[in-house]
This record gives C-alpha cells, sequence and structure tokens, in this order.
C-alpha cells in the first residue's frame, strides 16, 4: 500500500515562493521587452496647434515627441534648428548622451549617423554649416521638457546637437540657448536607451525622424 | 534552507549594488564635485551654491574646500549676498562671474586663502570663515581678480608697477613673500597694506577693495591716489555705469 506523503508548512512555502517569483520572472520577461506598452502615442494631425509652423514632430521608437520652438526667444537657434530638421539630417542620428531621467542629447551629424557611429568622436562632430552665437539673455525657465542647443564649455559654440531635460534644470538659464519646449510626449524620451555607468551610451538608440508639421 | 536564505540574501544584495549613476548638474557646468544650490534667485543673477561635502580640485588635487554648518552659512551668505548686490548683472557679465561657491578652510597646496577666482568656468570660490576682521573688504578683492583676468590688457602689470618708486619691486608670487598683512596702513606710502606689496595684481585688488568698502580717500600718498585713478578709469572703460 502507497502510503501518502503530505508537504510540511516548510515545503509548501517554498513551493509557493517559486512560483510566485516564476509568475514575476516571465511576467516582467515580456513587460520589460516591450519598453513601449505603457507609452501613449501621438499623432500631431488630430491636435490643434496655435503656431503650427513652430512645431517638430520628433520620432522615436516608442512614439511621437511633439516639440514647439521658440523663434521669439532665440531666432538664430530656431532658424538652424528648423533648417537641419528640413533637411532631414537629423534622421537616423544617435541619442548619443543620455542620464537617466535627466536628460536626452542627440544631433552629433557627423559622429552619430546609424551605421556609421564613430564612438571615439560622438559628441564632437559638425554639422558642416559652422557655429552660432548663443541666446542666452532672454529669460527662459528651463522646466521639465525643455529643449535647448548643446555647446562646448565655451559659449557661441553651438552648432546641431540638442537635448531635451527630464527634470527642472534652474541653473541652464542664461547656460544654454533655449529652442522649444515639447507639449506631447515627453515620457517617451523616459524609454530612451541609457547606460548606469556611463553618460555616453554603447548601441544608442536613435532619432526615426525629425519633421516640422508644416514644410 | 541554508542555500535558499543565501539565495535571497543575494537578490536583497543585489538591489543595492546596480545602483544608478545619479547626474550632477552643478559639476557639468562648473567641474566642481559637492555642491548644491543655496540661492539663485538673486538681482543680479549670481547664483550661490555651497558645499554639501568636502571637495577637491585641481591636476594635483592640491585644491580643498570644506562644507559648513549652515547656521554659519546663513549668517555669512548675508554678507557676502550684501556686498556682491553692489555689482549689476550687466557688470557681472561682462566680467564672466556667475557662480559663488560658498565653502570653508579653503586651501592651495595647505596654503589657506579667502578665494580662488576662475573666470574661465565664472567661477568664485569663497572661504567664509576668512579673516572675520577683513571678510568683507576680501571678497571685492577676489573679485577683482576675476575682472582682472578677464581685462588683462587693461590692468598692464608694467603700466603699474611704474606707479611705484624706483627702487621697489614685487614678489615674483603672492606666496613668495611673508608680506601678507592685511591691515589698512594709516599712513600709505603707495599701498594700502602690507598684502598690497606681494605683486601688483594683489597691490590692484587691495586698491579696489578698498575703494568698493568706502576708505577714507582723504590723506593718500600721490602714488595712491594714481593708482586709484588708474583702477577707477580702467573700470569705466568695462562698464560705464560702474559706480565705486
Amino acid at each position: 500500500m502507497i502510503k501518502k506523503i503530505r508537504a510540511s508548512n516548510l515545503e509548501k512555502i517554498i513551493f509557493t515562493f517559486i512560483v510566485i517569483l516564476a509568475i514575476f520572472f516571465f511576467g516582467s520577461f515580456f513587460l520589460i521587452k516591450d519598453k513601449c506598452l505603457f507609452i501613449k502615442s501621438y499623432d500631431p494631425q488630430k491636435i490643434n496647434f496655435d503656431n503650427p509652423k513652430n512645431i517638430a514632430i520628433l520620432n522615436v521608437t516608442c512614439g511621437n515627441v511633439i516639440i514647439e520652438l521658440y523663434p521669439e526667444i532665440s531666432p538664430e537657434a530656431v532658424k538652424r534648428f528648423k533648417e537641419l530638421v528640413r533637411s532631414k539630417a537629423y534622421d537616423d542620428i544617435a541619442f548619443h548622451r543620455v542620464i537617466k531621467d535627466t536628460l536626452v542629447q542627440a544631433g552629433d551629424l557627423e559622429f552619430g549617423k546609424k551605421g556609421n557611429i564613430d564612438y571615439g568622436k560622438i559628441g564632437t562632430g559638425k554639422s558642416g554649416l559652422g557655429t552660432i552665437n548663443s541666446e542666452v539673455d532672454s529669460p527662459f525657465s528651463f522646466d521639465k521638457g525643455s529643449v535647448g542647443f548643446a555647446r562646448t564649455q565655451k559659449y557661441n559654440t553651438e552648432d546641431s546637437q540638442f537635448f531635451i531635460i527630464l527634470r527642472d534644470e534652474p541653473l541652464y538659464e542664461t547656460e544654454y540657448t533655449p529652442i522649444g519646449k515639447v507639449i506631447y510626449g515627453l515620457e517617451t524620451l523616459g524609454t530612451i536607451k541609457y547606460l548606469d555607468k556611463s553618460q555616453y551610451v554603447l548601441r544608442p538608440d536613435f532619432i526615426n525622424s525629425l519633421r516640422m508639421l508644416v514644410n | 534552507m541554508c542555500k535558499f536564505m543565501s539565495l535571497i540574501r543575494l537578490i536583497i544584495l543585489s538591489l543595492f549594488i546596480f545602483t544608478q549613476t545619479q547626474a550632477d548638474t552643478i559639476y557639468n557646468l562648473i567641474k566642481i564635485p559637492n555642491l548644491e544650490i543655496y540661492d539663485i534667485k538673486t538681482p543680479n543673477k549670481l547664483r550661490y551654491l555651497y558645499a554639501k561635502q568636502p571637495f577637491t580640485l585641481g591636476v594635483e588635487k592640491n585644491i580643498n574646500c570644506y562644507n559648513s554648518e549652515k547656521k554659519i552659512l546663513d549668517q555669512k551668505y548675508k554678507i557676502i549676498k550684501k556686498n556682491l548686490n553692489r555689482y549689476s548683472q550687466e557688470f557681472l557679465k561682462k566680467i564672466n562671474l556667475k557662480y559663488i561657491v560658498l565653502c570653508e578652510d579653503l586651501s592651495i597646496s595647505n596654503i589657506n586663502t579667502a578665494g580662488i577666482p576662475d573666470h574661465v568656468m565664472k567661477t568664485l570660490i569663497l572661504d567664509i570663515k576668512f579673516n572675520e576682521d577683513y571678510f568683507e573688504r576680501v571678497i571685492h578683492h577676489e573679485v577683482f581678480h576675476i575682472i582682472n583676468d578677464s581685462f588683462k590688457q587693461l590692468f598692464d602689470e608694467d603700466v603699474w608697477s611704474k606707479f611705484n618708486v624706483k627702487e621697489f619691486e614685487y614678489a615674483e608670487c603672492s606666496t613668495c613673500t611673508d608680506k601678507l598683512g592685511l591691515s589698512t596702513y594709516i599712513r600709505t606710502k603707495g599701498f594700502f597694506s602690507e598684502y598690497s606689496q606681494s605683486t601688483a595684481s594683489e597691490d590692484m585688488a587691495e586698491v579696489f577693495s578698498h575703494l568698493m568698502i568706502g576708505v577714507n580717500l582723504n590723506n593718500l600718498d600721490p602714488i595712491l591716489k594714481r593708482k586709484i585713478q588708474f583702477i577707477k578709469s580702467n573700470l569705466l572703460k568695462i562698464d560705464q555705469n560702474f559706480i565705486l
């Protein structure tokens, strides 16, 4: 006669723990794999804008980031940005510098192009259009979502690289040239690849496209 | 059971090990670590930062400064702000000064110093515990070094040196001499203080700082009068609205 063996309480606890662990493991595996799962996608065609001529659409893997440009604050910088957007120069350009919950930076047209990335020089590339003067005198509040032109340690070295901040950065006022603000889809930028130990990203995410709403 | 507990311990430990690197905006801007914002809503847009922890700077790590108690910081900030508020936003922009770092026991190569100006990084580090007797004057003294560094061509040391009597010679550097006294001479002979006699730039800074704190200009010797005129006229070349 076969004796029925009953599991002890400890064995039941361990078994339950293993089952819970397995659920979390497989559950998170599928959730983490789809980093865009909880990201809302915005269709600019379905939104009414006050000034559609100053709306730029940055498309990344998880959707659209809609940026309003401020030519009245930084006329030269916005002019340069629009020029590069219209020439599709930002397409397939890496988000080479990303700090989690702080900022994403892209726009190195020389060393950040998909398929032709130079990790040794990324962040130092030029557009070929020359540098422009910093426009830092107008009051501007660098709140979460602000878009600015990156520069070297010196002023008047803005070219094509831009950053978008993911948190308020009051010290950026008078330091960096503002070009606009993200008005929809900022959460999309939270999905851009970053590294824990470095601001510069190995095998980075790329801009799919960057277009003006009205050409 | 023992292995099971080890596994749990490993999982908990890993949560602490794999933490994120934090972004330090202030470090990215002025390359000084361990600082926090003290006050940035100021009339002339100066940004006051304070040492949250001690920091070390320089290629040879020879610049050190330490964090202060909040009570002292609050006390000294009022004095510093009152003095620095005398400089307009326009003037500060011209001389390239934007960040004031507050800390204590500031030293370079173990030699205590009141301040370290760096016009390239737009920063002035101030030792808030520096000599109480001359604290306010020293603030302006350090500001002058920023002015001087930004406008070297205006404050020509050879021109300045010629104001002195022929026999006089400055030391090669401010720490290459034992002329360190900061008290103001009652009877001046071309210099406001002993420290004025260390180098030409320290002499200029002493003249400027004495002017800023409103020293009695009566009974000054002719050499000092010429030096004052030199400083005043050059300041007006930088900013026509500058008021001493």
